[in-house]
């Protein structure tokens, strides 16, 4: 069933259900927030979508005053005393028709608004929870979905089988082999002994397989004991997006269980943003236990295997001027900042600054399930026109970023707005420039 | 007189009540318990929300509407200074004059960007469009307040005016907007909580373009 017949199925009791799953929802952050909104709208130009349309529906606060007006009007004594005065509105399908267009088609739950709210209000926390409402209704729009759908029951976002997984990782392997030299290069699936289970994008096997082959010859180098699953592989999760905690909890819980099969120490995180939010930060949120693991991004292994001296590199390799784009959900909501930029500090010769960078670096767009939702496709690509400037200003040739979903959208921005640069990963141009040891 | 001070006390118990319940309605939720493990320290999010993140620089949205920002604070400073008045009336308290200079200067700056505020609400489509009546409304009496302030600070015929005035003012903070200065303290504290904890906030000085 679509969305809109979703939408038109509604009864009225749905709404009153509806409305009991926003008052479950919301914590004591979330209330703190919605009553701390003053709607002063100083957030405006943190907002790519604002910045690129300069739409009211655009604006961080008009989208979070959705949920406050319903919250008032449902929630709040005062609200339900005085409703035209302090703007509440009844949750209805009209309301929801406007939560569905700005709550999935207008944020890419970024968090540059939080940043610069001068409340402080956690703006992409109280609208993933307004998506978790809509998610109770059967309302989370088509593509984002059917990706969830498909992760829940498949295993993984793409419904990659495990002999296809397996077949590709073998393949791969010997690439990696012949690329080495070395016949002990491996990429191994459920090994014992293993130091770290490592979670892959399933982006990776289906269409960017050389970034798992440069995972490998890094990992080689380094020396390093490690494993993939042969069955539950997958980073990402995109329940964090849909806002479905329940479904989040059950991908995070096989994860969880993966690693202990597999008897490992910690889960290392491949290039992905929403991943990493969701398996360190989330996931101990959505199972309301720690998992026993110490769960870190490749980024930090990596940069941790540089300062040890395990990896050498030849930045003459990659001469042509790169610059990072910083996937927002590693930095800003992750805090994973400097490791990306050591990095490609050591691996390319010219490396120069977006700015604004780091944690008041723009969102591509490519995140908060967007690039799933084909509804919202050309409001996508029209946002992203922020971050395609913001290249151009670099007059860099390659853009690095240590995200799968930004690597899609930026690698759309360069077509749709003709920036002209090459798209790679932080780990592609690492393993590029890699020098193996005895050569 | 007495009975318009007594009520002001009243109205003032009555208004720290309503937002303390409020406050301990919103607390009684669930709080985020943070079940992962620290990549940095709650508590120097926290500091960096209540401190040096509070300073225009920090934030580009106060870096680009300066002047709206700043307005806010002489605004609320302004406020502070109407209470200080209300209380030092209420209790016939015997300011120095130099503190009652500085409470009227800091009312009539306050009152001053209080308007300008409001006019740019109203003039400006998008935030007339994204306010609702309150917006309006929890402005313009906070104006008529600091007027009444600084009436009353000039001449006593003004104060009971002032006094009564309070009344409804207090009484009227924890149904609408205004309630805002309760839930302030506690927006930041969580955000500097959430952000500190996961290692990215605070941001380290004096990195280059941010």
């Amino acid at each position: 069933m679509t969305g809109k017949e979703c939408l038109d199925r509604l009864r009225p009791e749905d709404f009153k259900t509806a409305v009991r799953r926003l008052a479950e929802a919301l914590d004591a952050s979330s209330v703190v927030n919605l009553e701390s909104c003053v709607r002063c709208g100083l957030c405006a130009e943190s907002c790519h979508y604002y910045l690129d349309d300069g739409d009211l529906r655009s604006i961080p606060a008009a989208k979070l005053n959705l949920v406050i007006r319903v919250f008032k009007r449902h929630l709040s004594p005062g609200g339900r005393m005085l409703r035209k005065w302090t703007g509440a509105r009844e949750f209805d399908a009209a309301e929801v028709r406007e939560w569905i267009d700005s709550l999935y088609g207008r944020c890419t739950l970024c968090g540059r608004c939080a940043l610069n709210c001068t409340m402080g209000i956690n703006i992409p926390a109280v609208i993933r929870k307004a998506r978790g409402v809509l998610a109770s209704l059967g309302l989370v729009p088509e593509g984002l979905d059917s990706t969830v759908d498909l992760a829940r029951d498949s295993g993984n976002n793409m419904g990659i089988s495990k002999s296809e997984w397996v077949e590709t990782v073998a393949w791969l392997e010997e690439e990696l082999q012949a690329e080495t030299g070395d016949p002990s290069a491996r990429l191994p699936l459920d090994a014992s002994g293993a130091d770290f289970l490592y979670l892959v994008n399933p982006r990776e096997p289906k269409f960017y397989p050389l970034t798992l082959t440069a995972v490998g010859k890094i990992f080689h180098a380094a020396g390093t004991k490690w494993t993939m699953s042969s069955d539950f592989f997958d980073v990402t999760n995109y329940a964090y997006y849909s806002g479905d905690d329940s479904i989040a909890a059950l991908i995070s819980s096989r994860t969880k269980e993966t690693a202990k099969r597999l008897g490992v120490k910690s889960i290392v995180l491949s290039e992905c943003g929403h991943g990493f939010v969701s398996n360190r930060w989330e996931a101990p949120e959505w199972l309301s236990a720690e998992t026993g693991f110490k769960v870190q991004s490749v980024l930090q292994l990596v940069a941790g295997y540089i300062h040890e001296g395990r990896l050498r590199f030849d930045p003459a390799r990659n001469p042509k001027p790169v610059t990072l784009h910083d996937p927002c959900n590693l930095v800003r909501l992750g805090g994973i900042v400097e490791e990306q930029r050591f990095i490609l500090r050591q691996a390319v010769s010219h490396f120069v600054e977006m700015i604004p960078n780091r944690e008041q670096n723009y969102c591509c767009g490519g995140g908060g399930g967007q690039l799933a939702m084909t509804a919202f496709a050309s409001r996508r690509r029209s946002a992203g026109r922020i971050k395609s400037e913001q290249i151009r200003r670099t007059k860099a040739r390659i853009v690095a970023t240590p995200c799968h979903n930004c690597l899609d959208q930026l690698a759309e921005l360069n077509k749709h707005h003709k920036i002209g640069v090459e798209i790679k990963s932080v780990l592609e141009l690492a393993a590029e420039s890699l020098v193996l040891p005895g050569r | 007189m007495t009975v318009l001070r007594w009520g002001v006390v009243a109205a003032g118990f009555v208004s720290l009540g309503a937002l303390t319940v409020l406050v301990r309605k919103a607390l009684s939720r669930r709080y985020p318990a943070f079940h992962s493990d620290p990549q940095g320290r709650a508590s120097r999010g926290i500091a960096y929300a209540l401190g040096r993140g509070l300073l225009p620089w920090e934030k580009e949205s106060a870096r680009l509407h300066l002047g709206a920002y700043l307005g806010g604070i002489v605004y609320h400073l302004g406020v502070f200074a109407g209470f200080g008045i209300l209380g030092a009336l209420t209790f016939e308290v015997n300011l120095p004059p130099l503190v009652w200079t500085a409470f009227r200067l800091a009312g009539g700056f306050g009152l001053a960007a209080g308007l300008g505020l409001l006019a740019k609400r109203a003039v400006k489509p998008h935030a007339r469009r994204l306010s609702c009546p309150d917006d309006f409304g929890a402005n313009i009496f906070v104006d008529v307040f600091l007027a009444a302030a600084l009436a009353a600070s000039f001449r006593s015929e003004a104060v009971p005016l002032f006094l009564g005035y309070s009344i409804f003012l207090l009484l009227y903070v924890p149904v609408g907007k205004i309630r805002h200065c309760f839930f302030f303290f506690l927006s930041r504290i969580s955000f500097g909580r959430f952000f500190g904890w996961r290692g990215a906030l605070p941001p380290p000085r004096g990195e280059v373009g941010r």
